[in-house]
């Protein structure tokens, strides 16, 4: 490791190392108050960059009797220099009088490691072994020092005598694990880490940093290693941690879910909590904030459960959690914090009386003013009740930017494409209905079609049968839209589960629009739908249509597993 | 509306498929396709499905050794370009200036260009009931659209296997002893039922125990061998089909196969004059001891004598002067990443001096990958089980190969698919 940006990786690594050094230690005696001083001067040389007047500060550090901490200083200030060499010299007097000392020996191995000096990296280590054969400490240390310089292979031999010559690697379980991750040895890394942290619990951290490269293909073997019974907790959460890492989350809750709520428990619960929120995974986190409420009531974690139920789109659960909390906040709060989320999971459910009646009753507490500001949700109750009258009446007093989802739907549902089309050009708003939408104001030229509004609003009336009908029979009034359309009649249809409806409008955006955007999402569910009926060498030839004629379609890799999957002939005797 | 009412003309789809395949920088219509099989290719594991399906259909093809990874020259054929699509291999089209500049390029350098005539008669020696993903062969060659016949002690005892080119041997255990997997699982229903299966077979042959049956079908797979057919085994199968043919008349089999123990002479009985490549072996004597001779370098399930993986490198040939080790050695690596199997390796000190090495791990006393002539025909053996799974246990869940398409450790199992396809010409001297 010769580069600037590896000796500064490796200076930091030694740095870490600085405030053990310091500590007045029993084997190497120096004076604390002479030395102390020239510790200070030299990390301040050091600190500020003049290294080579450093590396004179260290020495003299080194002749007042602070061995290790001058020793240490020399390796980071010859590093910086790229000299690493030039440590080797002190070492080579030092050793001698202090051969035992566990800082001197490792700098010396990591020196010569990281010059690529391997013989007689092997040589000192094979000194020091020697000097106390059933000590642990020198095969650790040269362990890691080869993980550290990427060198894993040695690394497990020099891991494998100690095996052979102390007996036992238990002491050495950590050592073993890192080793195995380098050699991309994943399982056998797996079956490490679990049994070093039946000692040392806390490494899931490391656990999780090691195993995540896991290739897809060998993480089933990971698993198994992780979750196999009477495994330590620590490997439980570090597998659930994994799933998460691996896009799994609902896998890694499945892990920590089964655990018998208790405080520690509720503390991994907590953590992977904190995490599927990080990245996202929202119903994940919903559920997992759910349990540690269940376990361990409180209105905080109620709330975060509430908000993460909304962010995936489950609105049920976001009301009953936010009311839960609500019964655990005085008044005040209560309207401050868990109403909020009532009023957006009532209006996303269309409950629009019920959220009237919430409002009403914060009414004396918030204020005519406070009853504004939810005038939007509202209104985006009715529009989810499909009462666009209603709606407009609930924005009477409280008129909406011209740019906010809420008009844009309530323009939408009225068949003004124009004003929709502007106000839902930012909308956020989650949902397939809002994609579909989306999606067809960006296609449609129109600037009226008072037939779409009416198909979408069967769809927010949860219409499905009447949004399907309507979404098709609009088909043949907006032509520049009809694959489109009838697309989305399709997927409508998909949904209620009747292939025979969906499967005719999949053959008309595939027979009518062969050239739309919407032709290969067509071929793929009409050989599906085909596959689904037993019809194999239909369900092929929609395929391979589909690969010929689209190529650049993203769907075409689908497409090939999709082929490759439908059974095939083969001969036997 | 029917179904085949959407359906565009062929004609029509397949020039709209190439137009914007190529975007337009491809001939629509060139006098041949260059399969690259270096880094370029988007499948190599498909493109040799593809190439295969040609010889089916009778379309001559050539190979082009050490020509970008081993590429095939295809001519070009609306069928061609239709199956290359579908299975997502690239190609380029060549003219004939374009063809004439890489002919120059290969008759100048270490290359050259095999004709592959005709579609190789395939069989696999595999359990009836084995899924595709329990051998790495037949999910190469089902993935890679190939298809072939499944044949096992019954066919090999009753039919005439010079009907097929190129037989493959599932991870079989020829000394009978289920590669003694009695050891950890001789009460699990698959086992058992494995068991049964053979020992009924056996009978109906008029044999009296399983390792009588092994032995006899691995002797009739030596003489197909002997006639002119090529024979590929991967993992166990090698080993065990040496020790079974070395040891026709020796008992090499465990008191737990054929109810007595292993002859205690039977290392100084065996006779490796009858083998393909192994000689001088030492069997294994201990009956609780996972392994079945010290041919294996690797030795994975005797725990005290496993050896780690490492990496194989895949030797260079002339290509002009010794064309089947180099069809063989085709990939776009040369160094793999090593895998375990029953069989994972071959100690050199018990090759025959006539096998040609074709892959070995650097600075160890084993060897990845060998092959040689027998009789008229010849062998190819490939240690361990599954490239992309290195360490394959029971159980372990299935190899995806739509994630490993292109695998330069599969690629050598293809190789062998395709080899007999060559036409044979006579060595330049």
């Amino acid at each position: 490791m010769t580069s600037r940006r590896a000796r500064a990786a490796r200076g930091a690594a030694v740095a870490t190392l600085a405030a053990f050094v310091l500590l007045p230690r029993n084997s190497v005696a120096q004076d604390t108050t002479a030395a102390g001083a020239l510790v200070s001067k030299a990390l301040e040389l050091e600190g500020t960059g003049k290294h080579r007047d450093a590396v004179i500060a260290w020495r003299e550090v080194i002749a007042a009797g602070a061995v290790q901490p001058g020793v240490l200083g020399l390796e980071r200030v010859f590093s910086m220099l790229g000299q690493e060499d030039s440590l080797l010299v002190p070492l080579d007097t030092l050793l001698p009088r202090f051969p035992r000392e566990l800082a001197l020996r490792s700098a010396q191995l990591r020196t010569l490691a990281t010059l690529g000096r391997d013989a007689e990296a092997r040589a000192a280590f094979v000194a020091w072994r020697d000097l106390a054969p059933r000590d642990v400490t020198p095969y650790r240390e040269f362990a890691r020092v080869l993980l550290f310089n990427n060198r894993a292979a040695a690394a497990d031999t020099v891991l494998r005598e100690a095996e052979s010559a102390l007996g036992s690697t238990r002491a050495l379980t950590l050592e073993i694990a890192q080793m195995r991750s380098a050699l991309g040895l994943w399982k056998e890394s797996a079956v490490a880490w679990r049994e070093a942290m039946r000692d040392q619990p806390y490494f899931e951290s490391a656990t999780v940093f090691a195993l995540t490269p896991t290739p897809p293909a060998l993480r089933d073997a990971v698993r198994a290693e992780l979750a196999m019974k009477g495994t330590p907790l620590g490997a439980t959460q570090a597998l659930a941690l994994l799933e998460l890492a691996w896009g799994s989350a609902r896998s890694g809750w499945q892990v920590l879910s089964a655990l018998p709520p208790s405080d520690t428990t509720v503390a991994i619960w907590r953590e992977f909590a904190n995490e599927a929120e990080r990245v996202r995974a929202h119903a994940t986190a919903r559920d997992a904030l759910t349990a540690i409420h269940a376990a361990r009531p409180d209105a905080a974690v109620a709330l975060r459960a509430a908000q993460s139920a909304l962010l995936a789109d489950d609105a049920a659960s976001a009301l009953r959690l936010a009311r839960d909390a609500a019964t655990r906040l005085d008044s005040t709060r209560a309207i401050s914090e868990a109403m909020p989320l009532e009023m957006d999971a009532l209006a996303r459910l269309g409950r629009a009386s019920e959220a009237e009646q919430v409002l009403a009753r914060a009414t004396p507490v918030i204020g005519e003013e406070g009853v504004r500001g939810y005038a939007r949700s509202i209104a985006w109750a009715w529009i989810r009740a499909g009462d666009i009258d209603r709606a407009r009446a609930a924005l009477k007093d409280a008129p909406i930017a011209a740019d906010d989802a809420v008009s844009g739907w309530l323009a939408l549902f009225e068949g003004d494409l124009k004003t929709a089309r502007a106000a839902l050009r930012h909308s956020d708003a989650p949902g397939q209905d809002a994609v579909s939408a989306m999606a067809l104001l960006n296609r449609t030229r129109e600037d009226r079609a008072p037939a779409i509004g009416s198909a979408f609003l069967a769809l927010a009336r949860a219409d499905s049968s009447q949004a399907a009908q309507r979404f098709e029979a609009v088909a043949r009034d907006l032509p520049d839209a009809a694959p489109l359309l009838l697309a989305i009649a399709a997927r409508i249809e998909t949904a209620r589960h009747d292939d025979k409806r969906a499967l005719a409008l999949w053959q008309r955006v595939a027979a009518e629009h062969a050239e739309a955007p919407e032709a290969p999402e067509a071929y793929l569910e009409w050989s599906r739908g085909l596959r689904r009926a037993g019809d194999i060498p239909g369900a092929r030839e929609r395929l391979e249509h589909l690969i010929l004629t689209y190529p650049r379609s993203a769907l075409v890799p689908q497409a090939r597993r999709e082929l490759d999957a439908l059974p095939r002939a083969t001969t036997s005797e | 509306m029917t179904a085949r009412a959407g359906t565009r003309p062929a004609s029509t789809i397949l020039i709209a498929f190439a137009l914007a395949l190529t975007g337009g920088a491809q001939p629509l219509h060139a006098q041949h396709l260059l399969v690259p099989m270096d880094d370029s290719q988007t499948n190599h594991l498909k493109a040799y499905g593809v190439t295969f399906g040609a010889l089916v259909d009778g379309v001559r093809s050539e190979w082009l050794l050490n020509y970008r990874g081993g590429s095939f020259l295809l001519p070009d054929t609306p069928g061609l370009r239709r199956a290359a699509a579908l299975a997502g291999v690239s190609f380029d089209a060549l003219d004939g200036a374009m063809l004439g500049a890489i002919r120059q390029e290969v008759a100048e350098g270490n290359m050259d260009a095999v004709p592959l005539e005709k579609a190789p008669r395939i069989a696999v020696y595999t359990p009836p009931d084995a899924p595709p993903w329990d051998d790495a062969v037949t999910l190469a060659l089902t993935y890679a659209g190939i298809a072939y016949t499944s044949i096992w002690d019954d066919s090999v005892m009753t039919t005439d296997l010079s009907q097929y080119d190129w037989i493959h041997l599932h991870h079989e255990d020829f000394t009978g002893q289920q590669n003694k997997l009695y050891l950890g699982f001789r009460d699990a229903p698959w086992f058992v039922q494995a068991r049964d299966r053979d020992l009924a077979t056996a009978r109906r042959h008029g044999l009296a125990d399983v390792p009588a049956l092994k032995k006899t079908v691995a002797d009739r797979l030596r003489a197909f061998v002997e006639r002119g057919g090529f024979l590929f085994a991967m993992c166990g199968a090698t080993e065990t089909l040496e020790l079974a043919i070395g040891g026709l008349g020796v008992d090499i089999a465990g008191p737990f196969s054929d109810g007595s123990p292993m002859d205690p002479d039977a290392d100084s009985k065996m006779d490796w004059g009858r083998t393909f490549a192994i000689k001088d072996a030492r069997l294994e004597q201990g009956a609780g001891v996972n392994a079945m001779s010290d041919i294996d370098g690797h030795q994975v399930n005797v725990p005290s004598r496993r050896q780690q993986l490492g990496t194989f490198t895949l030797f260079g040939f002339s290509a002009k002067f010794d064309p089947v080790a180099t069809m063989l050695v085709q990939d776009h690596r040369t160094v793999i990443n090593d895998y375990y199997g029953v069989t994972t390796s071959f100690v050199r000190r018990v090759l025959k001096p006539s096998v040609t090495v074709l892959a070995h791990e650097e600075g160890s006393p084993w060897v990845k990958y060998v092959h040689g002539s027998y009789g008229r025909g010849s062998f190819t053996f490939l240690g361990g089980h599954d490239p992309e799974d290195p360490q394959h246990n029971i159980g372990a869940p299935p190899t995806d190969l739509a994630l490993h398409p292109n695998s330069p450790g599969y690629r050598l199992i293809l190789n062998n698919v395709l080899f007999p396809a060559a036409k044979k010409k006579p060595l330049k001297t």
